[in-house]
This record gives C-alpha cells, structure tokens and sequence, in this order.
C-alpha cells in the first residue's frame, strides 16, 4: 500500500475485529471504494489473514450450546422460504466473498418472528383495503428474503385478490441519487411495479402490489433518479411467487 | 490472573508444540475446511440434513464466541440462532476461494454479537462484568469431538505468548466488543498506541498459529 493509504491500512485490523464504529466503518468502506486494486487488496488481504487468524482462535472459547437450540434452529429452517441472493460485487475490486461478508456482515436478518402482520397492517388509509383482501385471502402466501445490505423484504400475496402486500424491515435507503425499484418478471420480461426514493424508505415500509399478473418473481435493483423503463442496476434481492 | 512462570513456560512450549503438534492439528483443520465447504454448497442448496451436520461441527465454536462476547445465556442462544438463520439463507453467497467457511461463519457470528453487546450497552449502560485483560479459556469446557486439545492448548499457547497489553486490547475490542477509540479512552492510551498493540497482537497470533 502506497503511503497516502498507511493510515487506512492501520486501521484494517480494527475493522476486522469489528472494533470501529457504525459510521467510521461507513467511512472506511468509503474510502476503500476509491482505491486502486492494489491498493484495496493490501487492506483486505489483512482482514482476511485477521478472520482466518481469529477461526483458529475460537477454539479456545468453544463451549456447547444447549441440546434444545439445536431441535429449534432445525424446526426454524425447515419452514424457512427465505432466499437471499449474494450481494452485488463492487466494480472496483473483485473478490466475492470480501463484497459478500461485508454486506452479510451488515445484513440485519431479522429473526421469523419479527416481520408480523401487524407491522404490515399499520393504518395506510387508502390501501388497507386491498390488504385485507390478501390478508383475509383462501390462497395467501408468503415469501421473504434478507437484503445482502441490511434488512428483510416480505411479500404476503394472492392470486386470487390478483394482488400483495410488500413489507421491508430494517432495509437501508438507498443512495443518494438512485431509487429501489421492484419489477415483476413473467415471461415476457419484467414490468415495473414501482419505486421507492430515500424518503419513501423507513425503518417499516410497505407497499401494495395491485396487479401481479402471471408474474413468476418480485425483483429489486437499484436505478439511477427517479427510475428506469427495464431493469438496469444491481439486483439487491428477488422474491421467487411460488 | 496470570502467574509469570506458567506464562513463560507455556509460551516456551508453544515453541515446540508448533514444530510438534502444528501439522496434526493443521491438517485435521484443512481436512474439516473442506468438508464444511462442501456442507455449505449443500446448504445453499435447501439441504436441512447438510445444515444440521454444518451446524455440528460449528456450533461450539459460534455458541462459545457468542456467549464469550455476551456473556448471558439467553441472549447466547437467541444471538446464534440467528447467526445459523443467516448462515441458511445467505449460504450461497459463501465463496471458498476468499477465506475459510469456518472465518466467514465466526465473522458473521462475532459481528452479531457485538452488535447486541452495543445495543444492550446503550440501552442499560451497564458495566463490563469482567476485568481487562482476561483472554482465557472457560473453565469449564468439556471435551469436544470438533475441537482437539491439541489445537485448543496450541491457541491458550500463543495467545500466552502475547504481551500483556496485546492481551488486554484483544480482550477489550475483540471479546467485549469495544471500538479501538473506546479502548484507548479505557486505557488512557493514544489510538496510534492502540491501533499497534492490535495489529502486533495479531500478527503475533498469526505468526504463532501458522496462519497464512
């Protein structure tokens, strides 16, 4: 690593072991996405000799967890419909499990209790009526997925009500100047079904999908402004409507 | 805690354990990489029966990282059961040829926990429950089928054989999850100061362990 870059470089070992705050690691990320690939690499390649170093130090803390942890965490992946797509490379640098971790490392996965109903529920005057259709429908389903940056998308929908209702929990706004946009995809390609811009984007936010067609998935990327015609940018997540 | 000659003479047989005992543990290692490697692929696959033999063989590791950073048991079970959710839905996005499975598993495990030692902290305040520079090993560990003594007497050795500051900066930002800033104001030391004793700390663990 050239010299301007030796004070980042000091810092790859507090970041490996998580010891920086929320919004120096946002800095650092920053920063390390303005690199150069060698100058990048030199970064990562310490945190990495950092994580592999710290696997080997684990065994000195094992212990077992209890024997009924594991009965509940099976039960919770056999009924567990959550897909979650590897998160989108960054163009600068080429390592997929760097991009990954550090997007896995941040992702809020929340737990199968917490996306609720009721979160989805909460007054939206004008649309609770086709909520409560798909809610109060023969044939609803749900489906949900962790966003790589952070957060859980779920969708509960009908095929009969023709419609669904999308809940987004924890997920991060986008960047400044790009929106999420959703796409249904059928055979014949992928229609917009609408964006959300960084003030439509909240802790809890949902949305209502009016007409899903024969639509087979609900897809999420990022467009530039105020959105595209046809999918363009990085697919944060795609919810498979089976 | 720690009793000078115990230290010396561990530290010293560390030296020896390396050139000894290294390659055993080393290759049982490698050999159980590979096998959690090809669990993963499964797991990503919605294979519950390659979820349940990866969590077998992880599982004290996660469970014992967790519970070392948090310290309370209910928050240790709740804590790695969504660390093993998150292992079953992001499985794919696991790529061999960038690290370990078992570093990229305890990163997403250590991560978690420290983000529920700050919340908690910031919600209650609360004081640290151990004392600085306490790296050891709990007391009670029961024989493991996953870990050998061997590799478990190897890492008490090397991490013996770090100085006592490296110990204590290690202690503080790795297991009870404070920031290098945080610890410095612990201290009363200088970040640079900080920031050196880390990186030594764990080159040294490196260096010791036969990381590359």
């Amino acid at each position: 690593m050239t010299e301007p870059h030796s004070d980042l470089l000091e810092l790859a070992v507090p970041y490996a072991l998580h010891a920086v705050s929320d919004d120096e690691r946002g800095e650092i990320e920053g920063r390390l996405a303005q690199l150069d690939r060698p100058d990048a690499d030199a970064f990562y390649d310490e945190v990495r000799a950092v994580r592999e170093t710290m696997a080997v130090v684990s065994a000195v803390s094992a212990s077992e967890p209890p024997a009924d942890l594991r009965q509940r965490l099976l039960a919770a992946v056999a009924d567990d419909n959550v897909r979650s797509l590897p998160a989108p490379q960054p163009v600068s640098t080429g390592r997929g499990w760097r991009a990954a971790v550090l997007a896995a490392a941040a992702a809020l996965v929340i737990g199968l209790g917490a996306v609720g109903v009721g979160i989805a529920l909460r007054p939206e005057p004008a649309k609770v009526s086709t909520a409560q259709q798909v809610f109060g429908a023969k044939d609803v389903h749900t489906v949900s997925g962790a966003i790589p940056g952070g957060g859980t998308a779920t969708l509960v929908f009908s095929r009969e009500k023709n419609a669904g209702v999308l809940v987004m929990n924890d997920v991060p706004k986008p960047a400044p100047g790009t929106v999420y946009q959703m796409w249904l995809v059928d055979n014949s390609g992928a229609t917009s079904a609408g964006t959300m811009d960084d003030k439509a984007v909240t802790p809890s936010t949902t949305a209502v999908l009016p007409d899903l067609g024969d639509s087979k998935a609900l897809k999420f990327t990022v467009e530039p402004g105020t959105g595209s015609t046809q999918p363009t940018g990085a697919v944060v997540a795609e919810l498979p409507l089976a | 805690m720690f009793v000078d000659a115990i230290v010396t003479s561990t530290a010293n047989r560390a030296v020896r354990l390396r050139h000894d005992v290294s390659n055993t543990w080393t290759t049982a290692l490698t050999t159980a990489a590979a096998d959690l490697d090809a669990l993963l692929r499964r797991v990503a696959q919605r294979d519950t029966d390659a979820f349940a033999s990866f969590y077998d063989a992880t599982r004290s590791r996660v469970y014992g990282l967790v519970t070392r950073v948090l310290r309370d048991q209910g928050y240790s079970e709740e804590t790695t059961q969504d660390v093993y959710l998150q292992v079953w839905r992001t499985a794919e996005s696991y790529d061999p040829a960038s690290g370990s499975a078992v570093a990229w598993l305890l990163t997403l495990a250590h991560r978690r926990a420290v983000d529920r030692v700050r919340s908690e902290q910031a919600a209650t305040q609360r004081e640290s429950r151990y004392g600085a520079a306490s790296v050891e090993p709990p007391a009670d560990h029961v024989a493991d089928a996953v870990i050998s003594e061997d590799e478990r007497r190897q890492v008490t050795a090397c991490l013996d054989g770090l100085t006592e500051v490296q110990r204590e900066c290690i202690e503080l930002a790795y297991y009870q999850g404070m920031t290098y800033v945080q610890v410095s104001e612990r201290l009363a030391a200088n970040l640079a100061t900080v920031k050196s004793r880390m990186r030594d700390a764990l080159r040294g663990l490196r260096n010791c362990l036969g990381v590359r």
